[in-house]
């Protein structure tokens, strides 16, 4: 190489990195995590864990559950913001102060407390709400028809209400991840969407539809998204990096589960793909349908839970109840061409008892130290993005029966 | 204001080429009539020729100025391109003339830049997905075409020519590949929308490739303007070094992907051989 090309070589980076501009202000405006200071949280919390909370980018509404017989009054709090963000308290009579991290908030009475953040460069903005509210009592017994929905506020696809103790008292699903593939999908397009009137009763019942995703699926290799219905946290924000991780599975519950009854009615996809979108011969498509009972706290106090990864396989589940599948000796998931499910396109009653593997302690069972969570699929492997795209699962009038 | 850099470029890099040869100069420009005879054109002061050239081309494509958005330029390695051309040229007289030419080329670059805030919108088959990206881009480009340029010569001394004008870019094939994913920190992140929307988690380990026919929205045409630098090290042979800088965004105008304008600009190695 002659002298020039060394100088061209040289200048060239150098022209380009001389060019790089005085950075912007920042133009996010999240609370990240929320942590309250107690002095004996085991007090008012069933779980130390719970004083601390992280904040999905989708969630404005932070809600701490205490216990039922806990009285708080003001709690210092402590609020992560976006770096250069600005948190103001808003009164009930529309004025704002700066939040001073530390100070405290006034959860008496289960009161909502406002708060506004503004970015650094003042350009936008987010509302927040924090409070701190009684743990309801829960009955054990549940009967879900599924019949309260609506779209959620993007208007895109629906979102289903469930029992008090889920996570905001809604049932979770796939679809804020097809949202982002599919942009011109409309609501009954999603994987998860009511079906009107076609439950076994005339009434509406859940559609679990496996649904290719479309071009940005292909380049995430996503390519297809079963259809689900579960209890947790869905955060969206994981959707892309680590997808089993997504799905932050179960809610505490403090009663024993015994037996599952849902019925089910199911239309197989007719082409099973495999991740990389190639036809796999000879295996048909599967629902899946799962109760799964877990101990939430490890011996050490750390918060357990399971998530896409571990559901069926994590060692603190004490009790379980499962669709009959084949399975491999080492207990993974066998595909077959002869699926024992035993769900067809015609509406029946499934029974599924819950088995149990290790014993219920019922103290560490009333201070909410098992959670339970039901899990569904149009196909069983949708988690590995593998199925039938088309496969439907259709599921109404669900119960449970505790001890 | 914004364009000082480039002027400076602009200057400096011709006049880094012609530093070894300013010693020179001061003697040739005494030797008379005969030198300039000598070095000059086939015949006299005031024929023409061709001129054939072979190069090595190192530059890229790159938004000017860089946008705000650009924190950082982690990498930027040329992918080593090669040009090879011929000129037909005429002089005027013993300072002036001019060349007209058709140099066809290979060219590639390589970079890797860290960006906050940075707009992309992206559509597919209909589908679309739009927001504020945060992380690491790495993009990937080759171009291949014929860039014919009409210079105006000016003789400098019996042995230097520097050669200025307007050139037109055709490109036969272009490819234009990319990922995006978390920065050196961990951090990549794509807010949707908005930059309240909601932030999608973007690594490493599963980078975010751009859409495979990315390089359709590139246009087949640019023009803009070349400087070149000739200096005769023998009777027919030239050592060269030209400039070129695109004028015209390289981005079809309704292509809403990326959010600024880029231009070409690269620089040219090489030999000649003087016919």
């Amino acid at each position: 190489m002659n002298k020039s090309s060394i100088v061209a070589f040289v200048v060239i980076p150098f022209f380009l990195a001389s060019c790089v501009m005085s950075e912007k202000e920042n133009t996010e405006c999240d609370i990240e995590e929320v942590s309250l200071h107690l002095d004996s949280p085991s007090d008012y919390f069933y779980h130390d864990y719970d004083t601390l909370k992280s904040v999905i980018s989708t969630e404005t509404n932070i809600v701490f559950i205490i216990r039922s017989y806990a009285d708080v009054q003001s709690i210092p709090t402590t609020l992560r913001i976006t770096n250069g963000a600005t948190v103001y308290t808003v009164y009930d009579n529309g004025t704002e102060t700066p939040f001073l991290n530390g100070s405290s908030i006034d959860f008496s009475d289960e009161k909502v407390n406002k708060f506004h953040v503004v970015s650094q460069d003042k350009m936008w903005s987010r509302n927040y709400s924090i409070s701190v509210v009684h743990d309801k009592p829960s009955d054990g017994n549940l009967f879900i028809d599924f019949e309260s929905y609506y779209l959620d506020p993007t208007g895109k696809y629906y979102v289903w209400d469930g029992p008090d103790f889920f996570n905001d008292g809604t049932w979770k699903n796939g679809n804020p991840g097809f949202k982002i593939c599919k942009s011109s999908a409309l609501p009954m397009d999603y994987p998860t969407a009511p079906a009107i009137g076609a439950g076994p009763d005339g009434s509406d019942c859940v559609k679990l539809e496996t649904c290719d995703t479309g071009p940005f699926g292909r380049m995430a290799n996503m390519r297809l998204a079963s259809g689900s219905m579960f209890n947790g946290i869905f955060d969206v924000s994981n959707a892309l990096t680590n997808p089993l991780k997504a799905t932050q599975l179960g809610s505490p519950f403090i009663h024993k589960p015994m037996q599952m009854r849902i019925w089910l009615r199911y239309e197989r996809g007719l082409v099973f793909q495999d991740r990389n979108g190639a036809v796999v011969n000879n295996v048909l498509d599967e629902p899946d349908i799962y109760l799964v009972f877990y101990r939430n706290e490890d011996a050490l106090g750390n918060k357990i839970v399971l998530d896409g990864s571990d559901v069926l396989t994590n060692p603190n589940i004490v009790g379980m109840g499962r669709l009959p599948h084949h399975f491999n000796p080492d207990g993974s998931d066998q595909l077959s061409n002869n699926p024992i499910h035993g769900v067809t396109d015609q509406w029946q009653e499934f029974i599924i008892p819950i088995v149990y593997t290790a014993e219920v302690d019922p103290t560490i069972l009333e201070n909410k130290g098992y959670s339970i969570n039901f899990g569904s699929a149009s196909s069983w492997q949708g988690a590995f993005f593998i199925g039938a795209v088309g496969s439907k699962l259709y599921m109404d009038n669900m119960q449970l029966f505790c001890e | 204001m914004k364009y000082i850099h480039f002027i400076i470029t602009f200057i400096l890099l011709p006049c880094v080429l012609s530093a070894s040869a300013e010693q020179v100069l001061p003697n040739e420009g005494n030797e008379g009539t005969d030198s300039w005879q000598k070095w000059g054109p086939t015949t006299g002061l005031n024929g023409g020729g061709f001129i054939v050239r072979a190069g090595y081309v190192l530059g890229g494509t790159t938004p000017l100025p860089l946008p705000a958005e650009i924190r950082k330029i982690n990498e930027f390695s040329p992918r080593g391109g090669i040009s090879l051309g011929i000129d037909a040229y005429r002089m005027f007289n013993k300072r002036w003339g001019v060349s007209l030419g058709a140099h066809f080329f290979w060219e590639g670059f390589h970079t890797s830049a860290d960006v906050k805030n940075y707009y992309v919108w992206l559509e597919q088959e209909g589908e679309v997905t739009k927001g504020y990206f945060t992380g690491t881009n790495v993009t990937n480009t080759e171009m291949w075409g014929v860039t014919i340029p009409l210079l105006a010569t000016f003789r400098i001394s019996p042995r230097w020519n520097v050669s200025f004008g307007p050139h037109m870019s055709c490109y036969f094939k272009q490819t234009f590949t990319g990922e995006v994913y978390d920065n050196n920190y961990g951090i990549g992140y794509l807010r949707e929308d908005t930059p309240v929307g909601t932030k999608i988690l973007m690594s490493r380990e599963k980078p975010t490739s751009y859409p495979d026919d990315f390089a359709d929205n590139m246009l087949p045409l640019s023009a803009g303007i070349e400087m070149c630098f000739d200096w005769k090290a023998l009777r027919h042979m030239n050592v060269f070094g030209k400039f070129d800088l695109g004028l015209t965004n390289i981005w079809s105008p309704n292509f809403e992907a990326i959010s600024f304008k880029m231009y070409p600009i690269y620089a040219t190695i090489g030999v000649a051989y003087r016919y």
